[in-house]
């Protein structure tokens, strides 16, 4: 051993001895930008040896190298330069900035485009903008006011819950049919799974909203398409540690409105029970304002919203490292996040996350990357239901009076045969806080997000690469209701106490891609030309077992209970086959046209319509790269149009035009048979036609830069459930049919209004007009979406989504009673309406013609502002939650809002609720639109105030960067809306993410919006 | 050379998957099965039946939306009580189903899942018959009466609702009904038939069944003794009193004794059923919902036994116990229905809903065969008939009635004897009687809150509820029923 210890340091000294007796020397010198300012980091590297050093803070270097080597100078951004060592012993050198490298790369679909040769219109949000935001834990939310034309609601205010992303409208009639296609590293994930996403790996997000880009995703892109990259370390350059780190505090935001007090409520009960409504057990009816019993009701009310809220803690770590050599490069990250929600005894969403991802050059002609990520999350699943036993609206109902535990009538608490506390039903007849306890149910994910590719260069023209892309995602769902528990208390078996869950589902979605790809340039001509054949397959399975009898509490797996109750699996796979061919070509970046044509199979159409071509045509010119235009603060003045055809194939069933029985459905005796699915065998593509012209420009040097662009997007042979006559026992078969229009201005614009070394400020925000039609439906007749909505109608000629209501005409001053329109306008009293043919559609969508966001950043040496605000403006939301807690007495034995005191009490009154009475008559109860209110609010998203260390304290201290920060979320919100405005699920159990085809069209009761103060720290060095 | 050798691997690569990918595009479903394979053995026809039948009980999640579903959206396990004078709304409830208790339907708010449930129940049938010429052998007479007899039942309980009864007015056998269906085809848009052609489609369908159905079929099916029972009640319905009198007389299965009649009710005896269907583990439907939900100390009513009822039962009436318990809540005491409470647990009756869906019973055919003895002028021998059920209900039962005391009495038994069991309106409508509820509250002691409406009178339009607008937009051949 020692032997060969000597050997090797004999080996060492021989070469280092080597290197001394060539000429060598040291060389010194500056490496600056091209305005002169020195460059600090830059890499200077002896060419074809691994050693080097790097420029120091004021851009000064000093190497030892022998005479005729190569020296190659590089740094981000810039192109490399090569000086080979002569006789010179001082080398300053001045990089050139790289065009290419400085523009903003656009990842456009199996390529990358520089911004300035694009002809489609896309968004790109960089790395930097994404940690600047420090979103919570899902980047959907994140998108929101970022990029022109994406319209986000957030679903609601869960800890990892994501949101409904439309890009340029509404799609698609159908569930979950209107989301964008969402590819991580070139494999596809799903809407609710992007919360597995760790933001701190995302190098860049693309978001690609016409044809000319959208239709190289053939069968997939009718919606948009979001494209994610990973980040990737930097060739030649020393590994880089970055440490991210945030914690803070989370709370409710709180309404705008109260809801009454013990006091108050008790007092509500005696009036009303004074009109004839309510009961006389009520408390504020039995018991006297002053006497003894009234102030025990007082004395021993618990505070219920400290018993069911608390203030949340997120918080954030991540370490990366990443860096690269001459012929590899690597990335590697392991992150935390935590966010507990604000539901007291519940721990929020968790997620922790690894990712590597490493490109190497195995021969001159063969490069091979692989980027591998992982996480593991964990999230508590309260209840969404519109009852309560979700928390938010057992909140709401419970009577401020009642009390948390049970007692007996000796005052003494009452507990369970398990010793833990019984808790009080109240009057809403589930013990909601309690049950947070009693009926656990969390959620835990794996997701594994995997490629692979090889790329090999035939010749300087020709390459061909293979990537094959993995997405799993497992998920466990364990929901439990313990034994001697809330739920089980009021429901359950008591000889088999106790019920449990496990749920477990296995999604895999495989893509393997093979691009052969030619590059041409040829004087000033470039040509790139892409043959795609790709095939996709996405395989699921889920398993379920539930039993009830549990001995105790402690224990929850399935092994542990009495009878099995539930067991199951399912399966189903849905296949796709695509050939494209893609285009590209510019004439010295001044004259510019793209086209692709790609041909998909989907699995899930009929037999003979599977297959489906897609196109797209797209051109632009750059007007100032013309010798003729002389407007020296014009950069860039392009002017690009695209039309093209895209599909759509989701939102129907994988099967859906096989005819199938199923055996589902169990009946006593043996195996029980129903038919299925009802074939289709025409059954084909949703196609969307999409026509877009843009105007880009950049001036004054790029201080000022904008974008505009008018679209139009069609969208015919709509995927469908086409409703059948009742009597054929048939509810509706899969089919296309119905053609929809979304069309808009999308304008965004970015100033620095200031720009001087120390001080920057920059303005900048964008904005969408929408508007959206219904222009054709089966057999012209109105369709009412009805297991996926409230109360929308869909009818030719009006808006998407637009709330189909009697129209509510306020409470009559004479006599207190609610009045409505009938649907000629005139006005009556409740028993002259009839609640089928006197709703009507008046133009009041749940889609908001209006959305955008603006932010101000102002810099002033290290100190940063940066304020984001988010808009939305004219979308319609149909108020459940103020109806419920302004229930004109329906609703006495429940708690009400303050508000609910406002009652007509005298003939004259004005601007007041109806009078209780009423409701004894039913004339409360017709389905209008009395609670149906704009949606505008403009929410200050984020405000972050940060300091960065300047260079000059670098040299002293190991870091190469180093940032503080103290962020707010959600702290301020403008609106007239009662309550919050951010609507997205109404209740998650009524209608679900999936299931949802009007985001925000009602409230009730879903986790709510939170606001959040945090502190961050990024350090590298 | 090289590169040739490059191009060749990825040429063969790019091929091979290519062949491989183009098959992965015919996916085959794992959860269900091919149509085409689903009807060729006799096997698969007694699964299908078995299919049929579950749209009586079909169920998403614990929530049953079939025919005899849960309350939420009307069914025939409550909608028949709740629009009569059997049942008070409860304020401790959640004001499920006030629309049809208060008869303030209207095209928005109406039976619409029993309407379209009964014809999902028709159509699997159709589909059995259909494809019964495919089928040979011995099982197929049985199949086909069975179908039949399943079809019949679905339309009749949909005549019910949205037509006229037969013996209800003069008109009825003229008047509108519902469209019989009994083809398969998914773009058929039937118009109405009258309600005469319904009821005689009714009898074709189950006097062939009859003929050929097995004695028994086994558990959740109608076997003679169901189909007979139905007839005798179809006959009765048409006014058709000889005919009731035959077919209920080939009922063969005895009334169940006093002594078991509570255990119908938590499924520890089975006695007296002619046609029930087991809630067994894989079902665990929580039928029971309708009516109540929490313990008997704890309990939310949706609606409650009404005080009048409550007070019709003679204190040695078995059923009273068997149907009605005092449940309480906030201190306060109700008259709560406990026919679908839950079954026998170990020690005591559970209260989570799940217990047997209880279709016909014996006694049904003795109190058919009363009312049309009666009806015939036949005193003597309706007496006897009625009292066949009044000895097995009381200890000391009354008896001796002579003319319309002994109707009177005949129809208070009938409801007595099918309180909460899908009965009541149907009675009260085909005798031409209004609904008329005392003005009692929902306590125990009748005092509380009152029903809001009290009284639907003879004649009313609300007797024949509205069908869906919807049902109307997707099949413009149905005509509303006047005055919606």
């Amino acid at each position: 051993m020692r032997t060969k210890f000597s050997g090797i340091l004999t080996l060492i000294l021989a070469l280092v001895v080597q290197l001394t007796f060539a000429q060598q020397k040291t060389i010194t010198g500056t490496v600056t930008d091209d305005t002169g300012l020195p460059l600090p980091g830059a890499n200077v590297l002896i060419k074809g040896t691994s050693s080097g050093t790097q420029s120091d803070f004021d851009g000064n270097f000093s190497i030892s190298a022998n005479v005729g080597q190569t020296l190659t100078f590089s740094y981000v951004g810039f192109s490399a330069k090569e000086v080979k060592v002569g006789a010179q012993n001082k080398i300053n050198i001045s990089l050139l900035p790289d065009a290419a490298a400085l523009e903003e790369v656009v990842i456009t679909g199996y390529s990358t485009r520089n911004q300035t040769v694009q002809t489609s219109a896309v968004v790109s949000i960089s790395a930097s903008e994404i940690s600047e935001l420090a979103p919570t834990t899902s980047i959907d939310n994140l998108l929101q006011g970022k990029a022109a034309g994406v319209q986000v609601t957030a679903a609601n205010g869960k800890p990892g819950q994501g949101a409904f992303v439309r890009i340029r409208g509404t799609g698609s009639l159908s569930a979950g049919a209107s989301s964008p296609l969402y590819i991580v590293d070139g494999a596809t994930i799903r809407e609710q799974e992007l919360g597995q996403i760790a933001n701190e790996d995302i190098e860049n997000i693309t978001i690609l909203k016409d044809a000319a880009t959208t239709a190289r995703y053939g069968s997939r892109g009718a919606n948009g398409v979001v494209v994610i990259t990973t980040k990737n370390g930097n060739r030649n350059k020393e590994a880089t540690v970055r440490f991210s780190s945030r914690y803070g505090v989370s709370s409710l935001i709180k309404p705008n409105f109260n809801v009454m007090n013990v006091e108050q409520k008790l007092q509500y009960e005696a009036e009303l029970f004074a009109l004839g409504l309510g009961s006389a057990a009520a408390p504020g009816v039995s018991t006297n304002p002053g006497s003894p019993e009234r102030l025990k009701l007082i004395d021993e009310s618990p505070d219920w919203q400290k018993l069911g809220y608390k203030e949340g803690v997120i918080s954030s770590n991540t370490a990366s490292i990443s860096g690269g050599a001459e012929k590899i490069d690597y990335f590697f990250s392991v992150g935390n996040d935590k966010n507990t929600g604000i539901i007291n005894n519940l721990n929020g969403f968790e997620r922790t996350n690894s990712r590597l991802n490493i490109n190497f050059d195995a021969k001159k002609w063969l490069s091979v990357g692989v980027n591998v990520g992982y996480s593991h999350a964990t999230s508590d699943e309260p209840r969404d239901r519109n009852n309560s036993q979700n928390l938010f609206r057992f909140l709401y109902d419970v009577n401020p009076y009642e009390r948390y535990y049970v007692y007996d009538a000796d005052g003494n608490q009452v507990f369970n045969e398990y010793g833990n506390p019984l808790y009080n039903n109240t009057n809403t007849g589930f013990a909601g806080v309690g049950s947070i306890l009693t009926e656990p149910a969390t959620d835990s994910w794996n997701t594994f997000l995997a490629s692979g590719d090889a790329q090999v260069k035939f010749t300087k023209n020709f390459s061909y690469s293979l990537r094959y892309s993995l997405n799993s995602v497992n998920r466990r769902r364990d929901s439990y209701s313990l034994p001697g528990g809330v739920l089980i208390n009021l429901i359950g078996n008591p000889d088999f106490p106790g019920n449990k869950l496990d749920f477990e589902s296995f999604r895999t979605d495989i893509t393997i891609s093979n691009n052969l790809n030619y590059t041409l340039s040829l004087n000033d001509h470039h040509l790139n030309v892409l043959g795609l054949y790709e095939y996709n397959i996405n395989s699921y399975r889920d398993i379920l077992a539930r039993k009830i009898g549990f001995p105790t509490p402690i224990l929850t797996t399935q092994v542990n209970a009495a009878q099995l109750n539930d067991a199951n699996t399912s399966a189903n796979k849905l296949a796709l086959l695509s050939y494209g061919l893609f285009a590209d070509y510019d004439y010295k970046e001044k004259y510019l046209a793209s086209a692709s044509a790609r041909y998909d199979a989907s699995s899930n159409f009929g037999k003979d319509n599977q297959y489906g071509l897609f196109y797209s045509f797209s051109a632009g010119w750059n007007i100032a790269k013309e010798s003729f235009f002389n407007a020296d603060f014009v950069d860039d003045l392009k002017i690009r149009g695209s039309y093209g055809t895209v599909g759509n194939r989701s939102g129907i069933d994988n099967y859906a035009s096989q005819g199938t029985v199923s055996f589902s459905n169990p009946y006593p005796g043996g195996s029980s048979s129903t038919p299925d699915n009802i074939a289709n065998p025409d059954l084909k593509w949703e196609t969307t036609k999409t026509t877009d012209i843009g105007l880009e420009f950049n001036l004054f040097n790029n201080r000022v830069k904008g974008v505009a662009d008018y679209f139009i997007r069609k969208t015919e042979d709509l995927l469908f459930p086409i409703p059948r006559a009742d009597e054929s026992g048939i509810s509706t078969v899969a089919g296309n049919l119905g053609e929809i229009e979304n069309k808009g201005l999308e304008i965004s614009l970015q100033a620095d209004v200031f720009r001087t070394a120390d001080f920057t400020w920059t303005l900048g925000g964008n904005i969408i007009f929408l508007d959206t039609k219904i222009l054709k439906l089966p057999e012209g007749k109105d369709v009412s979406p009805s297991d996926n909505t409230f109360n929308i109608l869909y009818r030719e000629g009006a808006k998407i989504n637009e709330h189909y209501l009697v129209r509510y005409a306020g409470v009559d001053p004479a006599n207190g009673r609610p009045q409505y329109y009938k649907a000629d306008g005139t006005i009556v009293y409740a028993d002259g309406i009839n609640q089928d043919t006197d709703r009507v559609l008046q133009g009041k969508s749940t889609i908001a013609n209006k959305e955008g966001g603006f932010f101000t950043n102002i810099r002033y040496k290290g100190f940063g502002l940066r304020t984001d605000f988010v808009f939305k403006a004219g979308n319609w939301i149909n108020n459940f939650v103020e109806s419920n807690l302004n229930s004109d007495g329906a609703s006495v034995t429940d708690n009400q809002a303050v508000s609910a005191f406002n009652y007509w009490q005298q003939p004259g009154d004005t601007g007041v609720l109806p009078d209780p009475r009423t409701t004894l008559n039913n004339e409360n109860n017709i389905n209008s639109d009395r609670f149906l209110e704009k949606g505008d609010y403009i929410r200050m998203r984020n405000v972050t105030l940060s300091y960065t260390l300047p260079r000059q304290y670098m040299d002293k201290l190991p870091f190469t960067s180093f940032r503080i920060y103290v962020q707010g979320q959600n702290l301020l919100t403008f609106t007239d809306f009662y309550g919050d405005p951010e609507v997205g699920l109404s209740s998650a159990e009524s209608i679900s993410f999936a299931q949802t085809v009007a985001p925000g069209e009602a409230t009730l009761y879903s986790y709510p919006n939170t606001k959040s103060i945090q502190l961050g720290l990024d350090v590298s060095f | 050379m090289k590169n040739i050798f490059i191009k060749i691997i990825a040429g063969v690569f790019v091929m091979g998957g290519l062949a491989s990918c183009e098959a992965n595009l015919d996916q085959i479903p794992y959860d269900a099965l091919a149509i085409d394979n689903a009807y060729t053995s006799p096997q698969d026809f007694e699964n299908a039946m078995r299919g049929a039948y579950e749209g009586l009980i079909s169920a998403t999640g614990n929530i049953t939306t079939g025919m005899y579903g849960y309350i939420g959206s009307g069914s025939m396990l409550s909608a028949p009580d709740v629009l009569t004078d059997n049942v008070t709304l409860c304020q401790n409830g959640r004001f499920t189903a006030k629309d049809l208790h208060d008869w303030d339907y209207n095209g928005n708010s109406t039976l619409s899942t029993v309407y379209s449930n009964a014809y999902t129940v028709i159509y699997r049938t159709n589909l059995i018959l259909e494809n019964s010429v495919n089928l040979e052998g011995d099982t197929k007479a049985n199949i086909v009466a069975e179908a039949k007899a399943l079809r019949a039942m679905a339309h009749l309980n949909l005549v019910g609702y949205f037509g006229k009864i037969p013996t209800q007015s003069a008109d009825a056998n003229g008047s509108l009904g519902v469209a019989y269906v009994t083809i398969t085809d998914q773009f058929q848009l039937p118009a109405r038939n009258t309600v005469g052609e319904d009821y005689d489609m009714i009898v074709k369908d189950l006097t062939e069944a009859a003929a050929d159905i097995n004695t028994s079929n086994g558990v959740g099916r109608m076997g003679k003794n169901a189909v007979n029972l139905l007839l005798s009640r179809v006959y009765l319905y048409m006014g058709q009193w000889q005919n009731a009198i035959d077919a209920a007389n080939e009922v063969t299965t005895p009334i169940a004794p006093r002594a078991k009649f509570v255990g119908i009710w938590d499924d520890t005896s089975t006695d007296g059923l002619v046609f029930s269907i087991p809630n067994t583990a894989d079902l665990n439907n929580s039928i029971g919902v309708t009516w109540t939900q929490g313990t008997k100390t704890a309990i939310i009513n949706e609606y409650v036994a009404s005080y009048e009822l409550t007070n019709l039962y003679a204190a040695d009436d078995i059923r009273k116990e068997a149907y009605i318990f005092t449940g309480k809540s906030q201190g306060l005491e109700y008259n709560s229905i406990g026919k679908l409470l839950g079954k026998k647990g170990t020690s005591s009756q559970l209260t989570n809903g799940i217990v047997d869906y209880k279709i016909f019973r014996a006694s049904e055919a003795a109190l058919n065969r009363a009312e049309a003895l009666y009806n015939l002028g036949s005193e003597g021998p309706a007496r006897t008939a009625l009292d066949e059920v009044r000895t097995k209900r009381y200890t000391s039962p009354p008896s001796g009635e002579t003319g319309t005391a002994l109707r009177d009495a005949i129809r208070l038994e009938r409801r007595l004897e099918f309180a909460f069991e899908y009965q009541r309106f149907f009675d009260l409508k085909r005798w031409g009687l209004p609904i008329i509820r005392e003005n009692f509250g929902d306590l125990k002691d009748g005092t509380g809150t009152p029903s809001v409406d009290l009284l639907l009178p003879v004649g009313s339009n609300l007797f024949q509820l509205p069908f869906s607008q919807s049902t109307i937009d997707q099949n413009p051949n149905i005509v509303q029923n006047p005055g919606y």
